[in-house]
């Protein structure tokens, strides 16, 4: 025998209390009498049939007891081993991707009619029938674990709800039939979905039936919608608009641009079916100060599914980093840095150099010069040295050393290949032993570094130093070059690299230790009303909504779009393939369906017993 | 020991309706007085009581001439002697008797016992009997002294009206063998009490018919005493020895309790009616000039 509700074996320690009321003295109505001589004869005879009394209250005891048991028992909701081992088991996954939402003929959800059904399903839970209820999207979730609880399944039902993320079913078909591996009897799987699969997870043995629910719809869509910075204007950006016909017709209809909510551009489009357009929107400003940086796309359009009508993109919104170039002259870093759009650098001789004017950068880029007295540990500003560096050693310089190891993952080295790059010589480098900050060499010739990279903890100030002389190598040459010193010089300035502005639904989002996300999104048109300290995610942010999320940073705030961007989930003619399988509960005897669960017995008989034990105190037998 | 003052107040319809009763009394027993009671002495009265021969010395008077001349024979003519009796009356004080239910509003059994002894002391009073009033509980008390005559019934009032309330149990074996001794004259003896002794109302009751008193046992009971009604779970504190008895009453404990005290009251009546004395019960719930005009009547105790 199992007990399904353990917590219940908790409330035996009341038992004692009843015993205790029946310890108790009962507080009886003091009535003055004028004489107890009737009484004491009635005594009298009563002590004769006392030990008979004391038997009637030991019985009365006994009898709230087993009253008291028999409730607990029932409560524990006491299940035989037998029915567990040889009752059924099916597992309702409700499909709650994006496509989900599309509408039908008939004006309901596809989502909603799912619920539906698999509501009527639900009504046919027992203990011998159990349920556990999935939900799918790009991730799969158990809502409800095995339960023979009708209501708590349906309360999980009601609670479900799609999404406007994409996804694949089979993921969830798997973990259904890991669920039910551990259970024995008849086992199912049933989905509540408008197209299934194409295969079925090969490790599930149990049987999978699929509902469809929705029918053949034509859907325009918008699956592609981004920005980025136009590299000659540093205040201007460019937008990226992809709209797909999902439909048997031809689409004819307006596309509509806006800024933070201000309509800033309408175009028409026409598309054939099955076709695509691809519209480029080509100066659009970048967001001052103040101003959200909101970019919505919509399209004029009633069709099937609503959710990929509207596109949310960021407008990058960080200013050009400011950079100090301490050089006697070096016309590869002034040509690099005058066209690097995001940097805006000043140029000094190395003779005026002052720590003031140097903490008022965001990097100090000091070529082939160390400031006299330089101390790592005083100073503020971040450096990137070139050539001379506050960590070369005094052993001799490296003769055409070969860059051995590059560890890619690095920052700084983002994107730069560094294979046959050819150095005549290299200063020699040794790793500083100062504890407080964290030290990496992405770039060695064998044992001696090239590059040291510097992180002090608890602070901002980054550190890097380049031991190479870029004029005695091909570097300048190399696509490697800007890549390299651009990475280097936005590392230093704080910037891990480029901002994440997008994501799509259902993806995960990593986040920093300083790093999080309001859950509730927004847009122009649904602004949050929710609590005055809304709820937010950290460490993990994985989107279900599509909309703009704030996310707070070690920088600020910023905001980040997520869209569905899924053309598996905006192409909703597929529906119709959907396998729909006659659906059939796992069979369970007649005769086991007629009976009711344990606990339903113990009730019984302790409302048969307290009917007893009533009856017996009213005619004083258990006085 | 305290003193209870219940008013004792008679009106003259009800007075006047009391000197048309006499206290009835089955024996004849001396009196000291000319009254109007029969007596065994003969005397001047105008009721025959016998015949006897004449002997020397007799008044001539007394001949019965009509005997002599059919008999040829002297014969004196015997009178009845008309004198007094002693009525006592016997009032149960104890804490029993003052016990007043908590629901009803009636008077308690002392003051109905207080109005009949009034009642009755007045007829006897009336008629020139010689009447006394004695309290008694644990023991019996100091009485009030032989009153005679119609006047002595403001004495009697006030003597009723300043009742001690007596402590202790009822102890009627003592109480009444302390009265048979303390009366030197037979009489007439009214016991008006609940006859609730522990140790039993028997021993004291047959004592007194032993003594050739003549007894009236005027039984007082509240109808809650009888047919009690409270149910559940009671504390019943006695008025006399202030113990606690904790019960459960039920419907079916009630019941064997109805059954003990019909079997009490059917005992009382069967003893009484064996020792040949007069038994009334008299309940606080009727009205006492009721109680004195009909239920003593029928009880043959007054007439």
């Amino acid at each position: 025998m199992t007990f399904l509700n353990v917590w219940a074996v908790g409330f035996a320690g009341i038992a004692p209390v009843i015993v205790l009321l029946y310890l108790l003295k009962l507080k009886r109505r003091p009535i003055p009498v004028s004489t107890l001589l009737f009484w004491q004869r009635i005594f009298q005879e009563n002590r004769r049939r006392a030990f008979f009394q004391k038997l009637r209250q030991l019985f009365s005891l006994l009898l709230h007891l087993l009253i008291f048991a028999l409730i607990l028992a029932a409560l524990a909701h006491p299940t035989l081993d037998r029915q567990i081992r040889e009752g059924a088991s099916t597992v309702l996954i409700l499909d709650t991707r994006a496509r989900m939402q599309a509408t039908e003929p008939d004006g309901q959800t596809r989502f909603a009619k799912a619920k539906v059904q698999a509501g009527n399903l639900v009504r046919e839970a027992s203990a011998l029938r159990q349920m556990a209820l999935m939900t799918a999207d790009a991730s799969a979730r158990v809502v409800s674990p095995f339960t023979d609880d009708e209501k708590a399944l349906r309360e999980s039902l009601a609670h479900a709800a799609v999404t406007d993320a994409g996804g694949d079913l089979g993921r969830a078909i798997k973990l259904a039939g890991e669920l039910l591996a551990s259970r024995r009897g008849d086992r199912r799987i049933i989905v509540y979905t408008d197209r299934a699969p194409e295969t079925k997870p090969a490790e599930v043995s149990a049987p999978v039936d699929f509902v469809a629910v929705g029918s053949t719809r034509d859907n325009l869509a918008i699956t592609r919608f981004a920005s980025r910075a136009v590299l000659n204007g540093p205040q201007t950006s460019e937008i990226l608009l992809e709209v797909a016909n999902f439909g048997r017709s031809t689409a004819k209809t307006n596309v509509e641009l806006a800024y933070d909510g201000r309509l800033l551009d309408v175009k028409p489009l026409t598309i054939e079916p099955g076709g695509r357009t691809v519209q480029v929107f080509p100066t659009v400003p970048r967001p001052g100060n103040g101003s959200r940086g909101w970019l919505t796309a919509r399209l004029d359009t009633t069709d099937a599914l609503a959710a990929d009508n509207v596109a949310y993109a960021v407008l990058p919104v960080d200013p050009p980093k400011r950079v100090l170039l301490m050089t006697k002259g070096n016309w590869f870093l002034e040509k690099l840095l005058g066209a690097d759009q995001s940097v805006a650098f000043e140029l000094l001789t190395p003779d005026s150099f002052s720590a003031s004017v140097a903490a008022k950068f965001d990097v100090v880029l000091l070529d082939n010069f160390v400031p006299e007295g330089f101390d790592l540990a005083k100073s503020s500003a971040n450096y990137f040295f070139i050539k001379q560096t506050p960590f070369n050693s005094a052993d001799a310089p490296l003769d055409q050393p070969l860059i051995s190891d590059l560890d890619t993952r690095d920052p700084v080295l983002r994107l730069v290949n560094l294979q046959n790059i050819s150095l005549l010589h290299a200063a020699p480098l040794t790793v500083p032993k100062a504890t407080d900050w964290t030290w990496r060499t992405p770039i060695r010739s064998f044992e001696h570094p090239l590059m040291i990279t510097g992180e002090r903890h608890g602070s901002s100030q980054r550190v890097a130093a380049l031991a190479l002389d870029i004029g005695d190598s091909d570097l300048p040459l190399r696509v490697a070059f800007p890549l390299l010193i651009s990475s280097t010089l936005h590392w230093l300035a704080g910037e891990e690299s480029a901002p994440i502005l997008s994501r799509r639904a259902g993806e995960t989002l990593p986040l920093g230790a300083n790093e999080s996300v309001r859950v509730k999104p927004e847009t122009p048109w649904r602004k949050e009303t929710g609590p005055t300290t809304p709820a937010v995610a950290r460490e993990v942010f994985e989107p279900l909504t599509n909309g703009f999320y704030e996310m707070q940073t070690r920088e600020g705030s910023r905001w980040l779009s997520v869209n569905t961007f899924d053309e598996a989930e905006s192409d909703l003619r597929s529906a119709s393939g959907a396998a729909t399988s006659r659906l059939a509960l796992p069979s369970v005897s007649l005769e086991r369906l007629a009976s009711w669960p344990l606990w339903q017995y113990l009730a019984a008989a302790a409302l048969l017993l307290f009917a007893l034990e009533w009856w017996l105190f009213h005619r004083r037998r258990t006085e | 020991m305290e003193t209870a003052t219940a008013p004792l107040l008679f009106d003259s319809d009800f007075l006047a309706k009391l000197e048309q009763l006499f206290l009835l009394s089955k024996k004849l027993f001396r009196g000291a007085h000319r009254a109007e009671r029969r007596s065994r002495q003969v005397g001047s009265s105008l009721e025959f009581a016998d015949y006897r021969n004449y002997t020397l010395g007799d008044d001539l008077r007394s001949i019965d001439w009509n005997i002599y001349g059919r008999l040829d024979r002297l014969f004196i003519k015997l009178f009845e002697q008309e004198q007094d009796l002693d009525i006592s009356f016997l009032l149960d004080a104890s804490a029993s008797m003052r016990w007043v239910p908590e629901k009803g509003g009636r008077i308690s059994k002392f003051d109905q016992a207080r109005r009949i002894a009034a009642s009755l002391a007045y007829i006897g009073l009336a008629n020139l009997d010689r009447v006394n009033v004695h309290y008694f509980a644990s023991r019996l008390e100091e009485d009030l002294g032989l009153c005679r005559g119609k006047s002595q019934f403001h004495k009697v009032l006030e003597f009723l009206r300043n009742a001690p309330a007596l402590e202790g149990e009822t102890r009627f074996d003592a109480c009444l063998r302390t009265f048979s001794q303390r009366m030197k004259r037979r009489g007439l003896v009214f016991v008006l009490s609940d006859l609730f002794d522990p140790n039993g109302f028997e021993g004291g009751l047959a004592l007194l018919r032993h003594q050739q008193f003549e007894v009236h046992v005027i039984h007082i009971l509240d109808p809650v005493e009888v047919r009690p009604e409270a149910t559940g779970d009671l504390r019943l504190v006695e008025s006399e020895s202030g113990e606690a008895y904790e019960v459960t009453a039920s419907e079916a404990l009630l019941r064997r309790y109805h059954a003990e005290v019909d079997a009490f009251l059917r005992n009382a009546a069967a003893f009484c009616t064996e020792k040949g004395i007069n038994y009334a019960q008299a309940s606080t719930a009727v009205p006492f000039e009721d109680l004195v005009l009909r239920v003593l009547r029928d009880g043959r105790m007054i007439q």
